[in-house]
């Protein structure tokens, strides 16, 4: 990425109302690809993300949550009261020059706040607006409230997870708030292109619960046609139904690598790098046999690999051809993946009030175009008086106004 | 177009799909209204010969494929074939973006690839595992390999940490990695329509998108320098918590957010009052624990985790649903641990309009399709066509469309059926 290619979204303006999560990570694609994205935030509804994962070294504030800065880089955030007339106004200056205005509160909660689609149009005819809450604001269940593990839970993304004999694993963290927030940037997008081509904004109605729904197609597509429920196959595969496929303890604290064996020339090669001696083993002859047998075949490679270091042994194997790969920490994929390194997944920005730290980069390197790192998060308000005077026509004695009412 | 119904939001754009694990890619943007068609060997797409099959017969209708691949169209050919570059580089130059997930130099090396048919509007999305330049390009990671690398696997799993860290079934690596395809395509498209920009090569690593997924674990060692520990059913952190997730009295599973203390203490007598109808609230009532919960909550963490094994210990005296349904009613983010196929008869998705009903090749009734991630209210996403046969539309677009005559056809079938 040169800095000098254009950011694919320039021009684009989003009033985003968002919070916590998944809204946040909606709104960081868009700045990413350079959307211009104007957090509206208050401390009457303040997004609690930014008091998360606080440093012991750093005074607590609205701006010292890294777990914030990594979600909220290159926007803008204003500080406006809606409940005061001139906090009011400018919320609605704002959307009146805005292409997207997005939230992802509870259903309801937007319109209580006197900011229904309908009103939205009023101030700007075209606009898109794009509501992210767990089921959605329309069908009888819509006050229904969801956090990301909720909506794992509900949708079937949690019971597809873990071993068949133990409870249902689910994810380790809101897997939903990231992937709802990626299917969130992608309906702005679409929106987007549909204005282009017709003029007309619209509303987009997203529920989390939905957007986990989406993944778990085969078993309901399986259970309608061959009636079979969902069983959890813990990380085997069923489909396609091939052994080895698992993971396996290696030397070391806690290390595991996963180890998968398309083909009999990968099952060879696997025996020849962990010295197993199956040539004559009936139960490993084939990909057939190795599934009937598949305990005792994962119970015999994992006796091989306990003495083997994971990063070592996958080395072995994709040197010739079999797929494996250690259970990478944060450390091993921030320090010592050659891969990530080399495409620079992890560039630094520096925070006025962290410091210069590194960020999770955008997994994309367009030819003709650049993502951006400008920045961390905005600091809480920071940008007040730029987006009042750049862009909402607003003098400077009259933001000093606006502040000593408190309107922002 | 299917007679009144309106447009999708990315009606009128034309994309072809190549390769394995752009298939969630192709169906999103299918589904939205492009005109998809999807490039398959003549002996078919992987996901063809994938389980499970329509009455459990490999010759019938593979699900793996009918899930992913709605509203397509399908096309044979062989790229390899003679015959085949030409066939290709027609499709190729009436299109707007063409995603490839082959491995990184297999097109390339049939000349076949963005160097070779690029133009000056296309928008090439290459899909690859690791992306298309650095030391591991050529590595190899199926799904399971993939997320171990990524590392959502190791925030994932149980407090046994004798027991693995855990893969979720449902190859969230192309879910994932084409989610991120799809914005990459419409920014890159934005960019070329709004802002008159040229086409461009869309480079995605499926690594690096599975490695921005998650959340925690990037902050807390960036930040604090610690590693996130999995545990069982909710989130990985670095110091233990208390459980979030129980097994009712009917033997399914519950999921009470945070380990069931609401957050708003306007639902902490409701709970209260509905734990006394089963004489379940112990001594929860002692004014010492609404003194303690309203509070930061990072205090207190041995009142606080009393507190959630009381909840815990109720909620395992009554049946999932009655737990979710009631406490969803005092605005408690508690979900039942529902199967896949439970959420089909569920009312308020019918509410929603999220399944859709269509025709799937080889089985007599209809069946309802999981719908779209989003529900746009002016033009709508929607099944289009059911998925497609192996080379269904090769007349239509390589005679009515691409201009074949008839004896020109027959002169390629080596390339397109093999």
């Amino acid at each position: 990425m040169t800095d000098q290619a254009p950011l694919p979204l320039e021009g684009v303006r989003i009033t985003d109302f968002s919070w916590i999560v998944a809204g946040p990570q909606a709104t960081r694609i868009c700045a990413d690809l350079g959307a211009e994205v104007i957090k509206v935030e208050n401390e009457s509804h303040l997004d609690s993300i930014r008091l998360g994962l606080p440093q012991p070294d750093i005074e607590p504030s609205y701006n010292s949550s890294g777990f914030h800065s990594n979600l909220n880089r290159n926007k803008l955030s204003i500080t406006a009261n809606i409940h005061h007339p001139g906090g009011r106004e400018v919320v609605e200056r704002l959307i009146a020059v805005s292409d997207v205005v997005i939230e992802n509160y509870s259903a309801g909660a937007f319109s209580r706040m006197g900011f229904d689609y309908e009103r939205l149009r009023e101030l700007r005819p075209d606009i898109i607006y794009v509501s992210l809450s767990g089921f959605g604001h329309l069908g009888r269940d819509a006050s229904y409230v969801t956090w990301g593990p909720t909506a794992q839970a509900v949708s079937g993304c949690t019971q597809m997870s873990g071993l068949p004999d133990q409870d249902p694993a689910g994810w380790g963290y809101s897997y939903l708030d990231h992937s709802a927030g990626y299917y969130g940037s992608i309906a702005v997008l679409m929106a987007l292109h549909h204005r282009a081509r017709t003029g007309q904004g619209q509303h987009v109605d997203m529920a989390q619960i939905e957007t986990g729904m989406v993944l778990c197609g085969v078993p309901m597509l399986d259970y309608q046609v061959n009636g079979r429920a969902y069983e959890r196959v813990g990380n085997r595969s069923r489909y396609p139904a091939i052994a080895p496929h698992n993971t396996y303890r290696c030397e070391g604290d806690d290390r595991w690598i996963a180890i998968v064996a398309e083909t009999q020339e990968q099952w060879t090669t696997l025996c020849d790098v962990l010295g197993l001696d199956c040539d004559d083993d009936p139960r490993f002859a084939d990909n057939e046999s190795r599934k009937q047998n598949e305990d005792a075949l994962d119970a015999t490679i994992d006796a091989a690999t306990r003495g083997h270091d994971p990063v070592d042994l996958m080395l072995a194997l994709q040197a010739r051809g079999v797929p494996a790969g250690l259970c990478q920490r944060s450390d091993d994929k921030m320090e010592r993946d050659p891969q990530l390194a080399a495409r620079d997944f992890y560039p630094t920005a520096t925070h006025p009030v962290l410091g210069e730290h590194r960020f999770e980069g955008y997994p994309v390197h367009f030819s003709n175009a650049r993502w951006r790192l400008d920045g961390g998060a905005p600091l809480f308000g920071g940008d007040n008086h730029d987006v009042l005077t750049r862009l909402l026509g607003y003098s400077d004695d009259e933001v000093a106004t606006l502040l000593a009412e408190a309107a922002i | 177009m299917t007679g009144t119904l309106p447009d999708g939001p990315l009606e009128g754009l034309r994309v072809i799909e190549v390769g394995d694990r752009g298939e969630i890619a192709g169906k999103l943007l299918a589904d939205a209204g492009v005109d998809l068609i999807r490039v398959e060997p003549p002996e078919g797409a992987r996901s063809r010969g994938l389980p499970p099959f329509v009455d459990d017969d490999p010759a019938q209708t593979s699900l793996s494929y009918a899930a992913r691949n709605t509203s397509k169209r399908s096309v044979t050919l062989d790229l390899a074939a003679p015959g085949a570059g030409e066939l290709w580089a027609k499709l190729v130059a009436r299109s707007d973006v063409v995603i490839d997930s082959h491995p990184p130099t297999v097109l390339d090396e049939l000349a076949a690839g963005w160097d070779a048919v690029g133009h000056e509007r296309l928008i090439w999305c290459a899909v690859t595992p690791f992306g298309r330049e650095g030391p591991r390009r050529d590595w190899l990671a199926p799904d399971l390999v993939g997320v171990a690398l990524g590392g959502p696997m190791m925030s994932t799993g149980y407090d046994d940490h004798d027991l693995p860290p855990i893969r979720a079934d449902g190859e969230h690596s192309m879910a994932m990695s084409n989610e991120y395809a799809v914005g990459a395509i419409l920014a890159a498209l934005w960019q070329r329509d709004a802002l008159g920009g040229p086409g461009q090569l869309v480079d995605l690593s499926i690594h690096e998108s599975i490695s921005a997924t998650v959340e925690g674990a990037f902050p807390n060692w960036e930040y604090l320098g610690k590693l996130v520990q999995r545990q069982t059913g909710r989130h990985s952190s670095p110091d233990p918590h208390p459980r979030w997730q129980y097994c009712c009295a009917d033997g399914n599973y519950i999921l009470l957010m945070g380990g069931g203390i609401p957050r708003d203490r306007r639902y902490w007598e409701q709970l209260l009052d509905w734990m006394d109808e089963h004489e379940a609230a112990s001594d929860l009532r002692d004014p010492k624990y609404i003194e303690v919960l309203y509070t930061d909550p990072r205090l207190e963490p041995e009142i606080r985790g009393h507190v959630a094994e009381t909840i815990g210990a109720f909620v395992q005296l009554l049946d999932a649903e009655t737990v979710y349904r009631r406490g969803q009613s005092m605005h408690l983010p508690w979900g039942r641990v529902r199967r896949p196929e439970e959420n089909l008869d569920d009312p308020h998705w019918a509410d929603r309009g999220f399944f859709w009903e269509g025709e799937l090749p080889g089985h007599p009734e209809p069946v309802r399709y999981p719908g779209a991630p989003y529900r746009f209210t002016e033009s709508p996403v929607r099944l289009r066509r059911r998925p497609p046969l192996l080379g269904e539309h090769n007349h239509e677009v390589y005679i009515d469309e691409l201009g074949l005559s008839v004896d020109e056809y027959k002169a390629l079938a080596a390339a397109i059926h093999g």
